[in-house]
């Protein structure tokens, strides 16, 4: 016989996955916008502002379950965990707007040099797919999948870091090419932190364990 | 959709003593609705005036009105025979009869309704104890005594016999008190799933059942209701202070 705290984890579950796959196209949708001559920050905006109020619910939720149904172990993990990810989707949503404002007010990198453009790609490539791994991991509770993440953390700070230190030694950069690259992959570095901090969710939901995957 | 129950100014005595004191509520149909509140509030005494079972009670007496359906339960020419066939109840402790077997304690109030058809009466049993969660368990055994059952699959044959004469609530009275976490987990369990077709109203001690089980709640205190609203928000943001001291174990 099903418990009858179930059907508020399965909804609180399925509102997470809606919650990965929107945050997903809304960092998506902000990276095209740096390289490709589009106007996305209205379409950006409402998506942001739709995993904002999907956050509040699951955090309503969560409340609401830990209120009436007692939630320990296993069910307690989940919940506290589910509401620090609803958070951490919501803040791929806030990151993605922020760059899509950065692209409004500073053109974006289409018109800089090519090695900047394929540098922020590759970074928002790489990114994009911590994204996929988190909302993966978060799907079948699989904590194996979720310690790869790691990997791709540290290539994604390396990146990041390549990318400053080159920059800063060349003089021939236009300001405005050097404030939107620099922003955009300072925005990228810290979505691919809260997908890290996402799996460390999955891996606490499922073995109890809290680990620092950075 | 219409309220189940309208209560109006609904007040009850034991003799001199006045134990409910101008309850006014409606309780939602298809829906849970736990009753709350300190020993001696009144509790059992409410849902005993829902379906005219306060009256029994040698001294006992009530007024005010009880809509049900609309109907009010305590007007000139009401059967309260009738009223308690479609407003069932289930006790805290485990009832069956005891020198009966699982069949004809679920059989039972069928019979006394003058049922005599053997096919009508075996295809009412099977429905009731597969509504109850128990069919599985005793499909085997139904000429065994019902002493014989655990009491968590006692009080589940309880609710099949309830059931049994297709009442339209059920009014259950600390009906878990005396079974273990697990027999108490089927029994809520068992309780949502009645919910999609019954009208339930539950007294409870425990505050975590009520929290888990029902959609509404309804504080009383000393006789009168305090509070009464959703479930969610009677015990995420209760309104009034006495409810808050209440659930969060600070009385007294």
């Amino acid at each position: 016989m099903s418990r009858i705290i179930n059907s508020g984890l399965e909804e609180l579950s399925a509102t997470l996955h809606k919650m990965g796959e929107l945050a997903y196209h809304t960092v998506l949708a902000a990276l095209r916008e740096c390289v490709e001559n589009r106007d996305a920050y209205n379409e950006i905006r409402e998506m942001s502002e739709a995993l904002v109020s999907m956050a509040d619910h699951v955090e309503d939720r969560a409340f609401e379950l830990i209120a009436r149904f007692q939630p320990v172990a296993s069910d307690l993990r989940t919940i506290k965990s589910y509401m620090k990810i609803a958070y951490d989707f919501a803040r791929f949503g806030r990151y993605a707007l922020d760059m899509s404002y950065a692209n409004q007010k500073f053109g974006g990198i289409r018109n800089c040099e090519a090695w900047i453009i394929s540098h922020v790609k590759d970074m928002g490539e790489k990114t994009l797919s911590m994204i996929r791994l988190s909302i993966d991991s978060l799907r079948s509770h699989d904590s194996q999948l979720a310690e790869k993440v790691t990997q791709m953390e540290e290539e994604v700070d390396k990146m990041y870091f390549d990318f400053l230190d080159k920059l800063i030694e060349r003089a021939d950069i236009t300001t405005r090419c050097m404030v939107s690259s620099v922003l955009i992959v300072r925005y990228l570095e810290r979505i691919a932190d809260h997908a890290t901090y996402i799996c460390e969710s999955i891996i606490y939901i499922a073995t109890g364990k809290k680990v620092i995957l950075r | 959709m219409a309220p189940k129950f309208e209560i109006e100014d609904l007040n009850a005595w034991f003799g001199t003593k006045h134990v409910l004191k101008n309850i006014n509520m409606k309780i939602e149909e298809n829906a849970v609705t736990a009753i709350i509140g300190p020993s001696g509030c009144g509790k059992t005494t409410f849902i005993r005036c829902l379906n005219r079972m306060h009256e029994i009670t040698p001294g006992a007496r009530a007024s005010g009105k009880v809509l049900f359906n609309g109907l009010d339960i305590y007007g000139d020419g009401v059967d309260p025979v009738m009223i308690r066939r479609k407003i069932g109840m289930v006790f805290q402790k485990p009832n069956p009869f005891p020198m009966m077997s699982i069949y004809d304690n679920v059989a039972a109030g069928l019979k006394l309704n003058g049922v005599k058809n053997k096919k009508i009466i075996d295809a009412a049993v099977r429905r009731s104890l597969e509504l109850a969660n128990l069919w599985d368990e005793v499909k085997n055994d139904l000429n065994k005594s019902g002493a014989s059952l655990s009491g968590g699959q006692q009080q589940r044959l309880c609710i099949a016999r309830a059931l049994a004469v297709e009442p339209e609530v059920l009014l259950m009275d600390e009906p878990c008190s005396a079974l273990d976490p697990i027999a108490t987990a089927k029994i809520e369990a068992l309780i949502r799933k009645l919910a999609e077709n019954y009208t339930v109203v539950i007294v409870t001690h425990n505050m975590q059942q009520a929290a888990r089980v029902s959609d509404y709640t309804a504080f009383l205190y000393l006789g009168e209701l305090m509070e009464y609203g959703p479930t969610k928000q009677i015990f995420e943001n209760p309104k009034h202070e006495l409810t808050e001291k209440y659930i969060t174990g600070k009385f007294g």
